[in-house]
């Protein structure tokens, strides 16, 4: 089975256009106005779902279960501490009583929640039933339901918008997790199967590659540092070219930048909240420092640091694919996240309109911080590269020298 | 309020909140004096209009050159469409086209790997300049180029485009 970028585009667009029919209803209820920030399918280990809610902040909201030519569960959640401006605008006291609190989330998530099934279903002529709402509260990435069952494969298809209240501080989030099967055949239905499908098998085993890649990430930093480093999540996302900058938000990260060459060509990003790299420069480098703003010297570190991340991910491709990838040298950047990944993403979308994006993360369990590397890479040369990917060998870690040389 | 719309957007102009979020490859105009905001430009271009007589202001948000060259039915990502979308829009909603001044950040050069030649931010700056002299209206403002992030801040009441940068003092066009 093959899935072709057309029909990640349209699933994509689907999900987004469900969220936004979700937001009208929302609008038309409460007289909140709201906006779709982000709509983005990723395919994720099945323990990584959420990984992005972290384990710590409540969330509460409403879990529906769906049936049909998709099969799977959804949720609609946001922070419970950002729940009382929603009940407030619903029900006007309705936060002093419990019951009355919860009864306008389960409200609200079944108006949006049915905006959003219904608008599959109409686009994809067929029907999706879905059960009555039910009201969540949990913690962190607990909040999501399990995720289907993955049979064969180590990963699903999570669909997650993110709806920006505008003018408040106030996020919701959609996740939906469909069944691995129904979608894909889905997919494979409403793609056009030319010359740009990639076997469906192969885009697992292309997340296997990063996960070696992230891997030896972390296993460069442990050389260097001496403190054993976890690396973590690895997935990949699709989105339009436009909406990747999105996801990077305004706050000021530190990292580097490089560009790879070789099959497939692209950017490499290694990026640190400012307090994160404060904490690693003087944490995890043989130099003494102590401040807490970031100097020169934090930054000449993370240069360092970054230098050898880049390289571990790099080889770790290079190893699964069995050809070589270079790289420029690391180019530090300071700057707002958007700001960064912008000049990337544009470079990338002379030639595509849609980019598949890696995300891995890297903690230790000694210091405070938290790493991300992000890989951009050229669209049609990854599927190239996923094409003359023999799936097997996705699998093994070691190089084998007489299929090298 | 929006009555004048074509199919180009759903915008809900007629709730117009005090502050609207343009995201990248995305415009936004008011006639009521609402502030348009737009975050994080790096190569990508921020383009500010305002037409002081009738107070009609709008900013789009562009993110390559020429939409020629991946046109795909996305007009507000290219500085060439992007910026006469922008011009069209502000006209719809009574502004006067020899009443319109334009000031723009962005276009930095950060992170541009392309060898030999001008980068993209600095062709994305060269051609909003020359849409906006195709339509004969006067840069009153700019701050581009460099190798910093920018977000701009366009007051609809005054015409003042406020551009902040991580490390740098903000400063107003």
């Amino acid at each position: 089975m093959k899935i072709d970028v057309q029909s990640l585009d349209t699933f994509n667009q689907l999900a987004h256009e469900g969220a936004q029919e979700a937001t009208r209803s929302m609008t038309q209820m409460t007289g909140i106005e709201a906006t779709v920030e982000v709509t983005r399918i990723s395919l994720v280990d099945r323990k990584d779902i959420g990984e992005e809610l972290g384990n710590d902040a409540e969330f509460v909201g409403v879990q529906f279960g769906f049936d049909g030519a998709l099969t799977g569960e959804t949720v609609l959640i946001f922070e419970r501490e950002q729940s009382a401006a929603i009940v407030e605008a619903l029900v006007p006291g309705g936060m002093a009583d419990e019951s009355m609190a919860q009864s306008s989330v389960k409200e609200i998530g079944n108006i949006m929640m049915s905006g959003f099934i219904d608008g599959w279903a109409e686009h994809l002529g067929t029907s999706i039933e879905h059960t009555p709402p039910s009201y969540i509260e949990r913690q962190g990435k607990d909040v999501l339901p399990e995720g289907p069952e993955t049979d064969e494969h180590d990963q699903v298809f999570v669909f997650r918008s993110e709806i920006q209240w505008e003018g408040e501080d106030v996020s919701f989030y959609i996740y939906m997790l469909p069944e691995y099967t129904p979608l894909t055949e889905l997919m494979a239905e409403h793609g056009s199967s030319g010359t740009d499908a990639i076997p469906i098998k192969k885009l697992a085993a292309f997340n296997q590659m990063n996960r070696e890649g992230t891997r030896r990430a972390a296993e460069n930093v442990e050389m260097m540092s001496g403190i054993e480093t976890e690396a973590e999540v690895s997935q990949i996302s699709f989105a339009p070219i436009e909406d990747v900058p999105k996801r990077f938000g305004k706050e000021t990260h530190v990292g580097t930048a490089v560009e790879f060459t070789g099959a497939p060509s692209g950017f490499l990003l290694v990026l640190f909240d400012e307090q994160s790299a404060i904490t690693v420069a003087e944490g995890l480098m043989p130099v003494d420092m102590d401040s807490d703003e970031l100097t020169d010297q934090h930054k000449a570190a993370i240069e360092e640091l970054g230098n050898i991340m880049t390289s571990g991910f790099v080889d770790g491709w290079a190893n699964v694919l069995q050809r070589s990838v270079e790289h420029t040298p690391p180019r530090l950047v300071h700057d707002m996240g958007q700001a960064i990944i912008d000049p990337l993403a544009a470079q990338l979308g002379q030639h595509q309109r849609h980019a598949f994006m890696i995300d891995s993360t890297m903690k230790t369990e000694e210091l405070e911080f938290e790493s991300k590397i992000h890989a951009l890479p050229n669209e049609q040369e990854l599927r190239k590269a996923l094409d003359d990917l023999d799936v097997d060998r996705a699998d093994q870690t070691e190089a084998d020298a007489d299929r090298l040389f | 309020m929006k009555i004048y719309d074509g199919s180009e957007s759903g915008d809900s102009e007629e709730t117009t909140p005090e502050r609207i979020k343009v995201g990248i490859a995305e415009y936004e105009v008011t006639a009521d004096g609402a502030t348009l905001t737009t975050s994080g430009l790096g190569s990508c271009v921020g383009v500010a209009l305002y037409d002081e007589h009738s107070g009609a202001a709008g900013l789009v948000h562009v993110m390559l050159p020429v939409a020629d060259e991946v046109d795909d039915g996305k007009p507000a990502k290219f500085a060439d469409t992007g910026t006469e979308l922008l011009i069209e829009e502000l006209e719809s909603i009574g502004a006067n086209k020899r009443g319109i001044e334009a000031k723009i950040a962005g276009g930095s050069d950060m992170l541009d790997f392309s060898e030999g030649g001008s980068g993209i931010g600095d062709r994305n700056v060269e051609q909003v300049k020359e849409t906006l002299s195709d339509h004969n209206i006067s840069l009153a403002g700019e701050d581009v180029g460099g190798d910093h992030g920018r977000s701009v801040r366009l007051q609809a009441t005054t015409g003042d485009l406020v551009v902040k940068s991580a490390n740098r003092q903000d400063r107003t066009l």
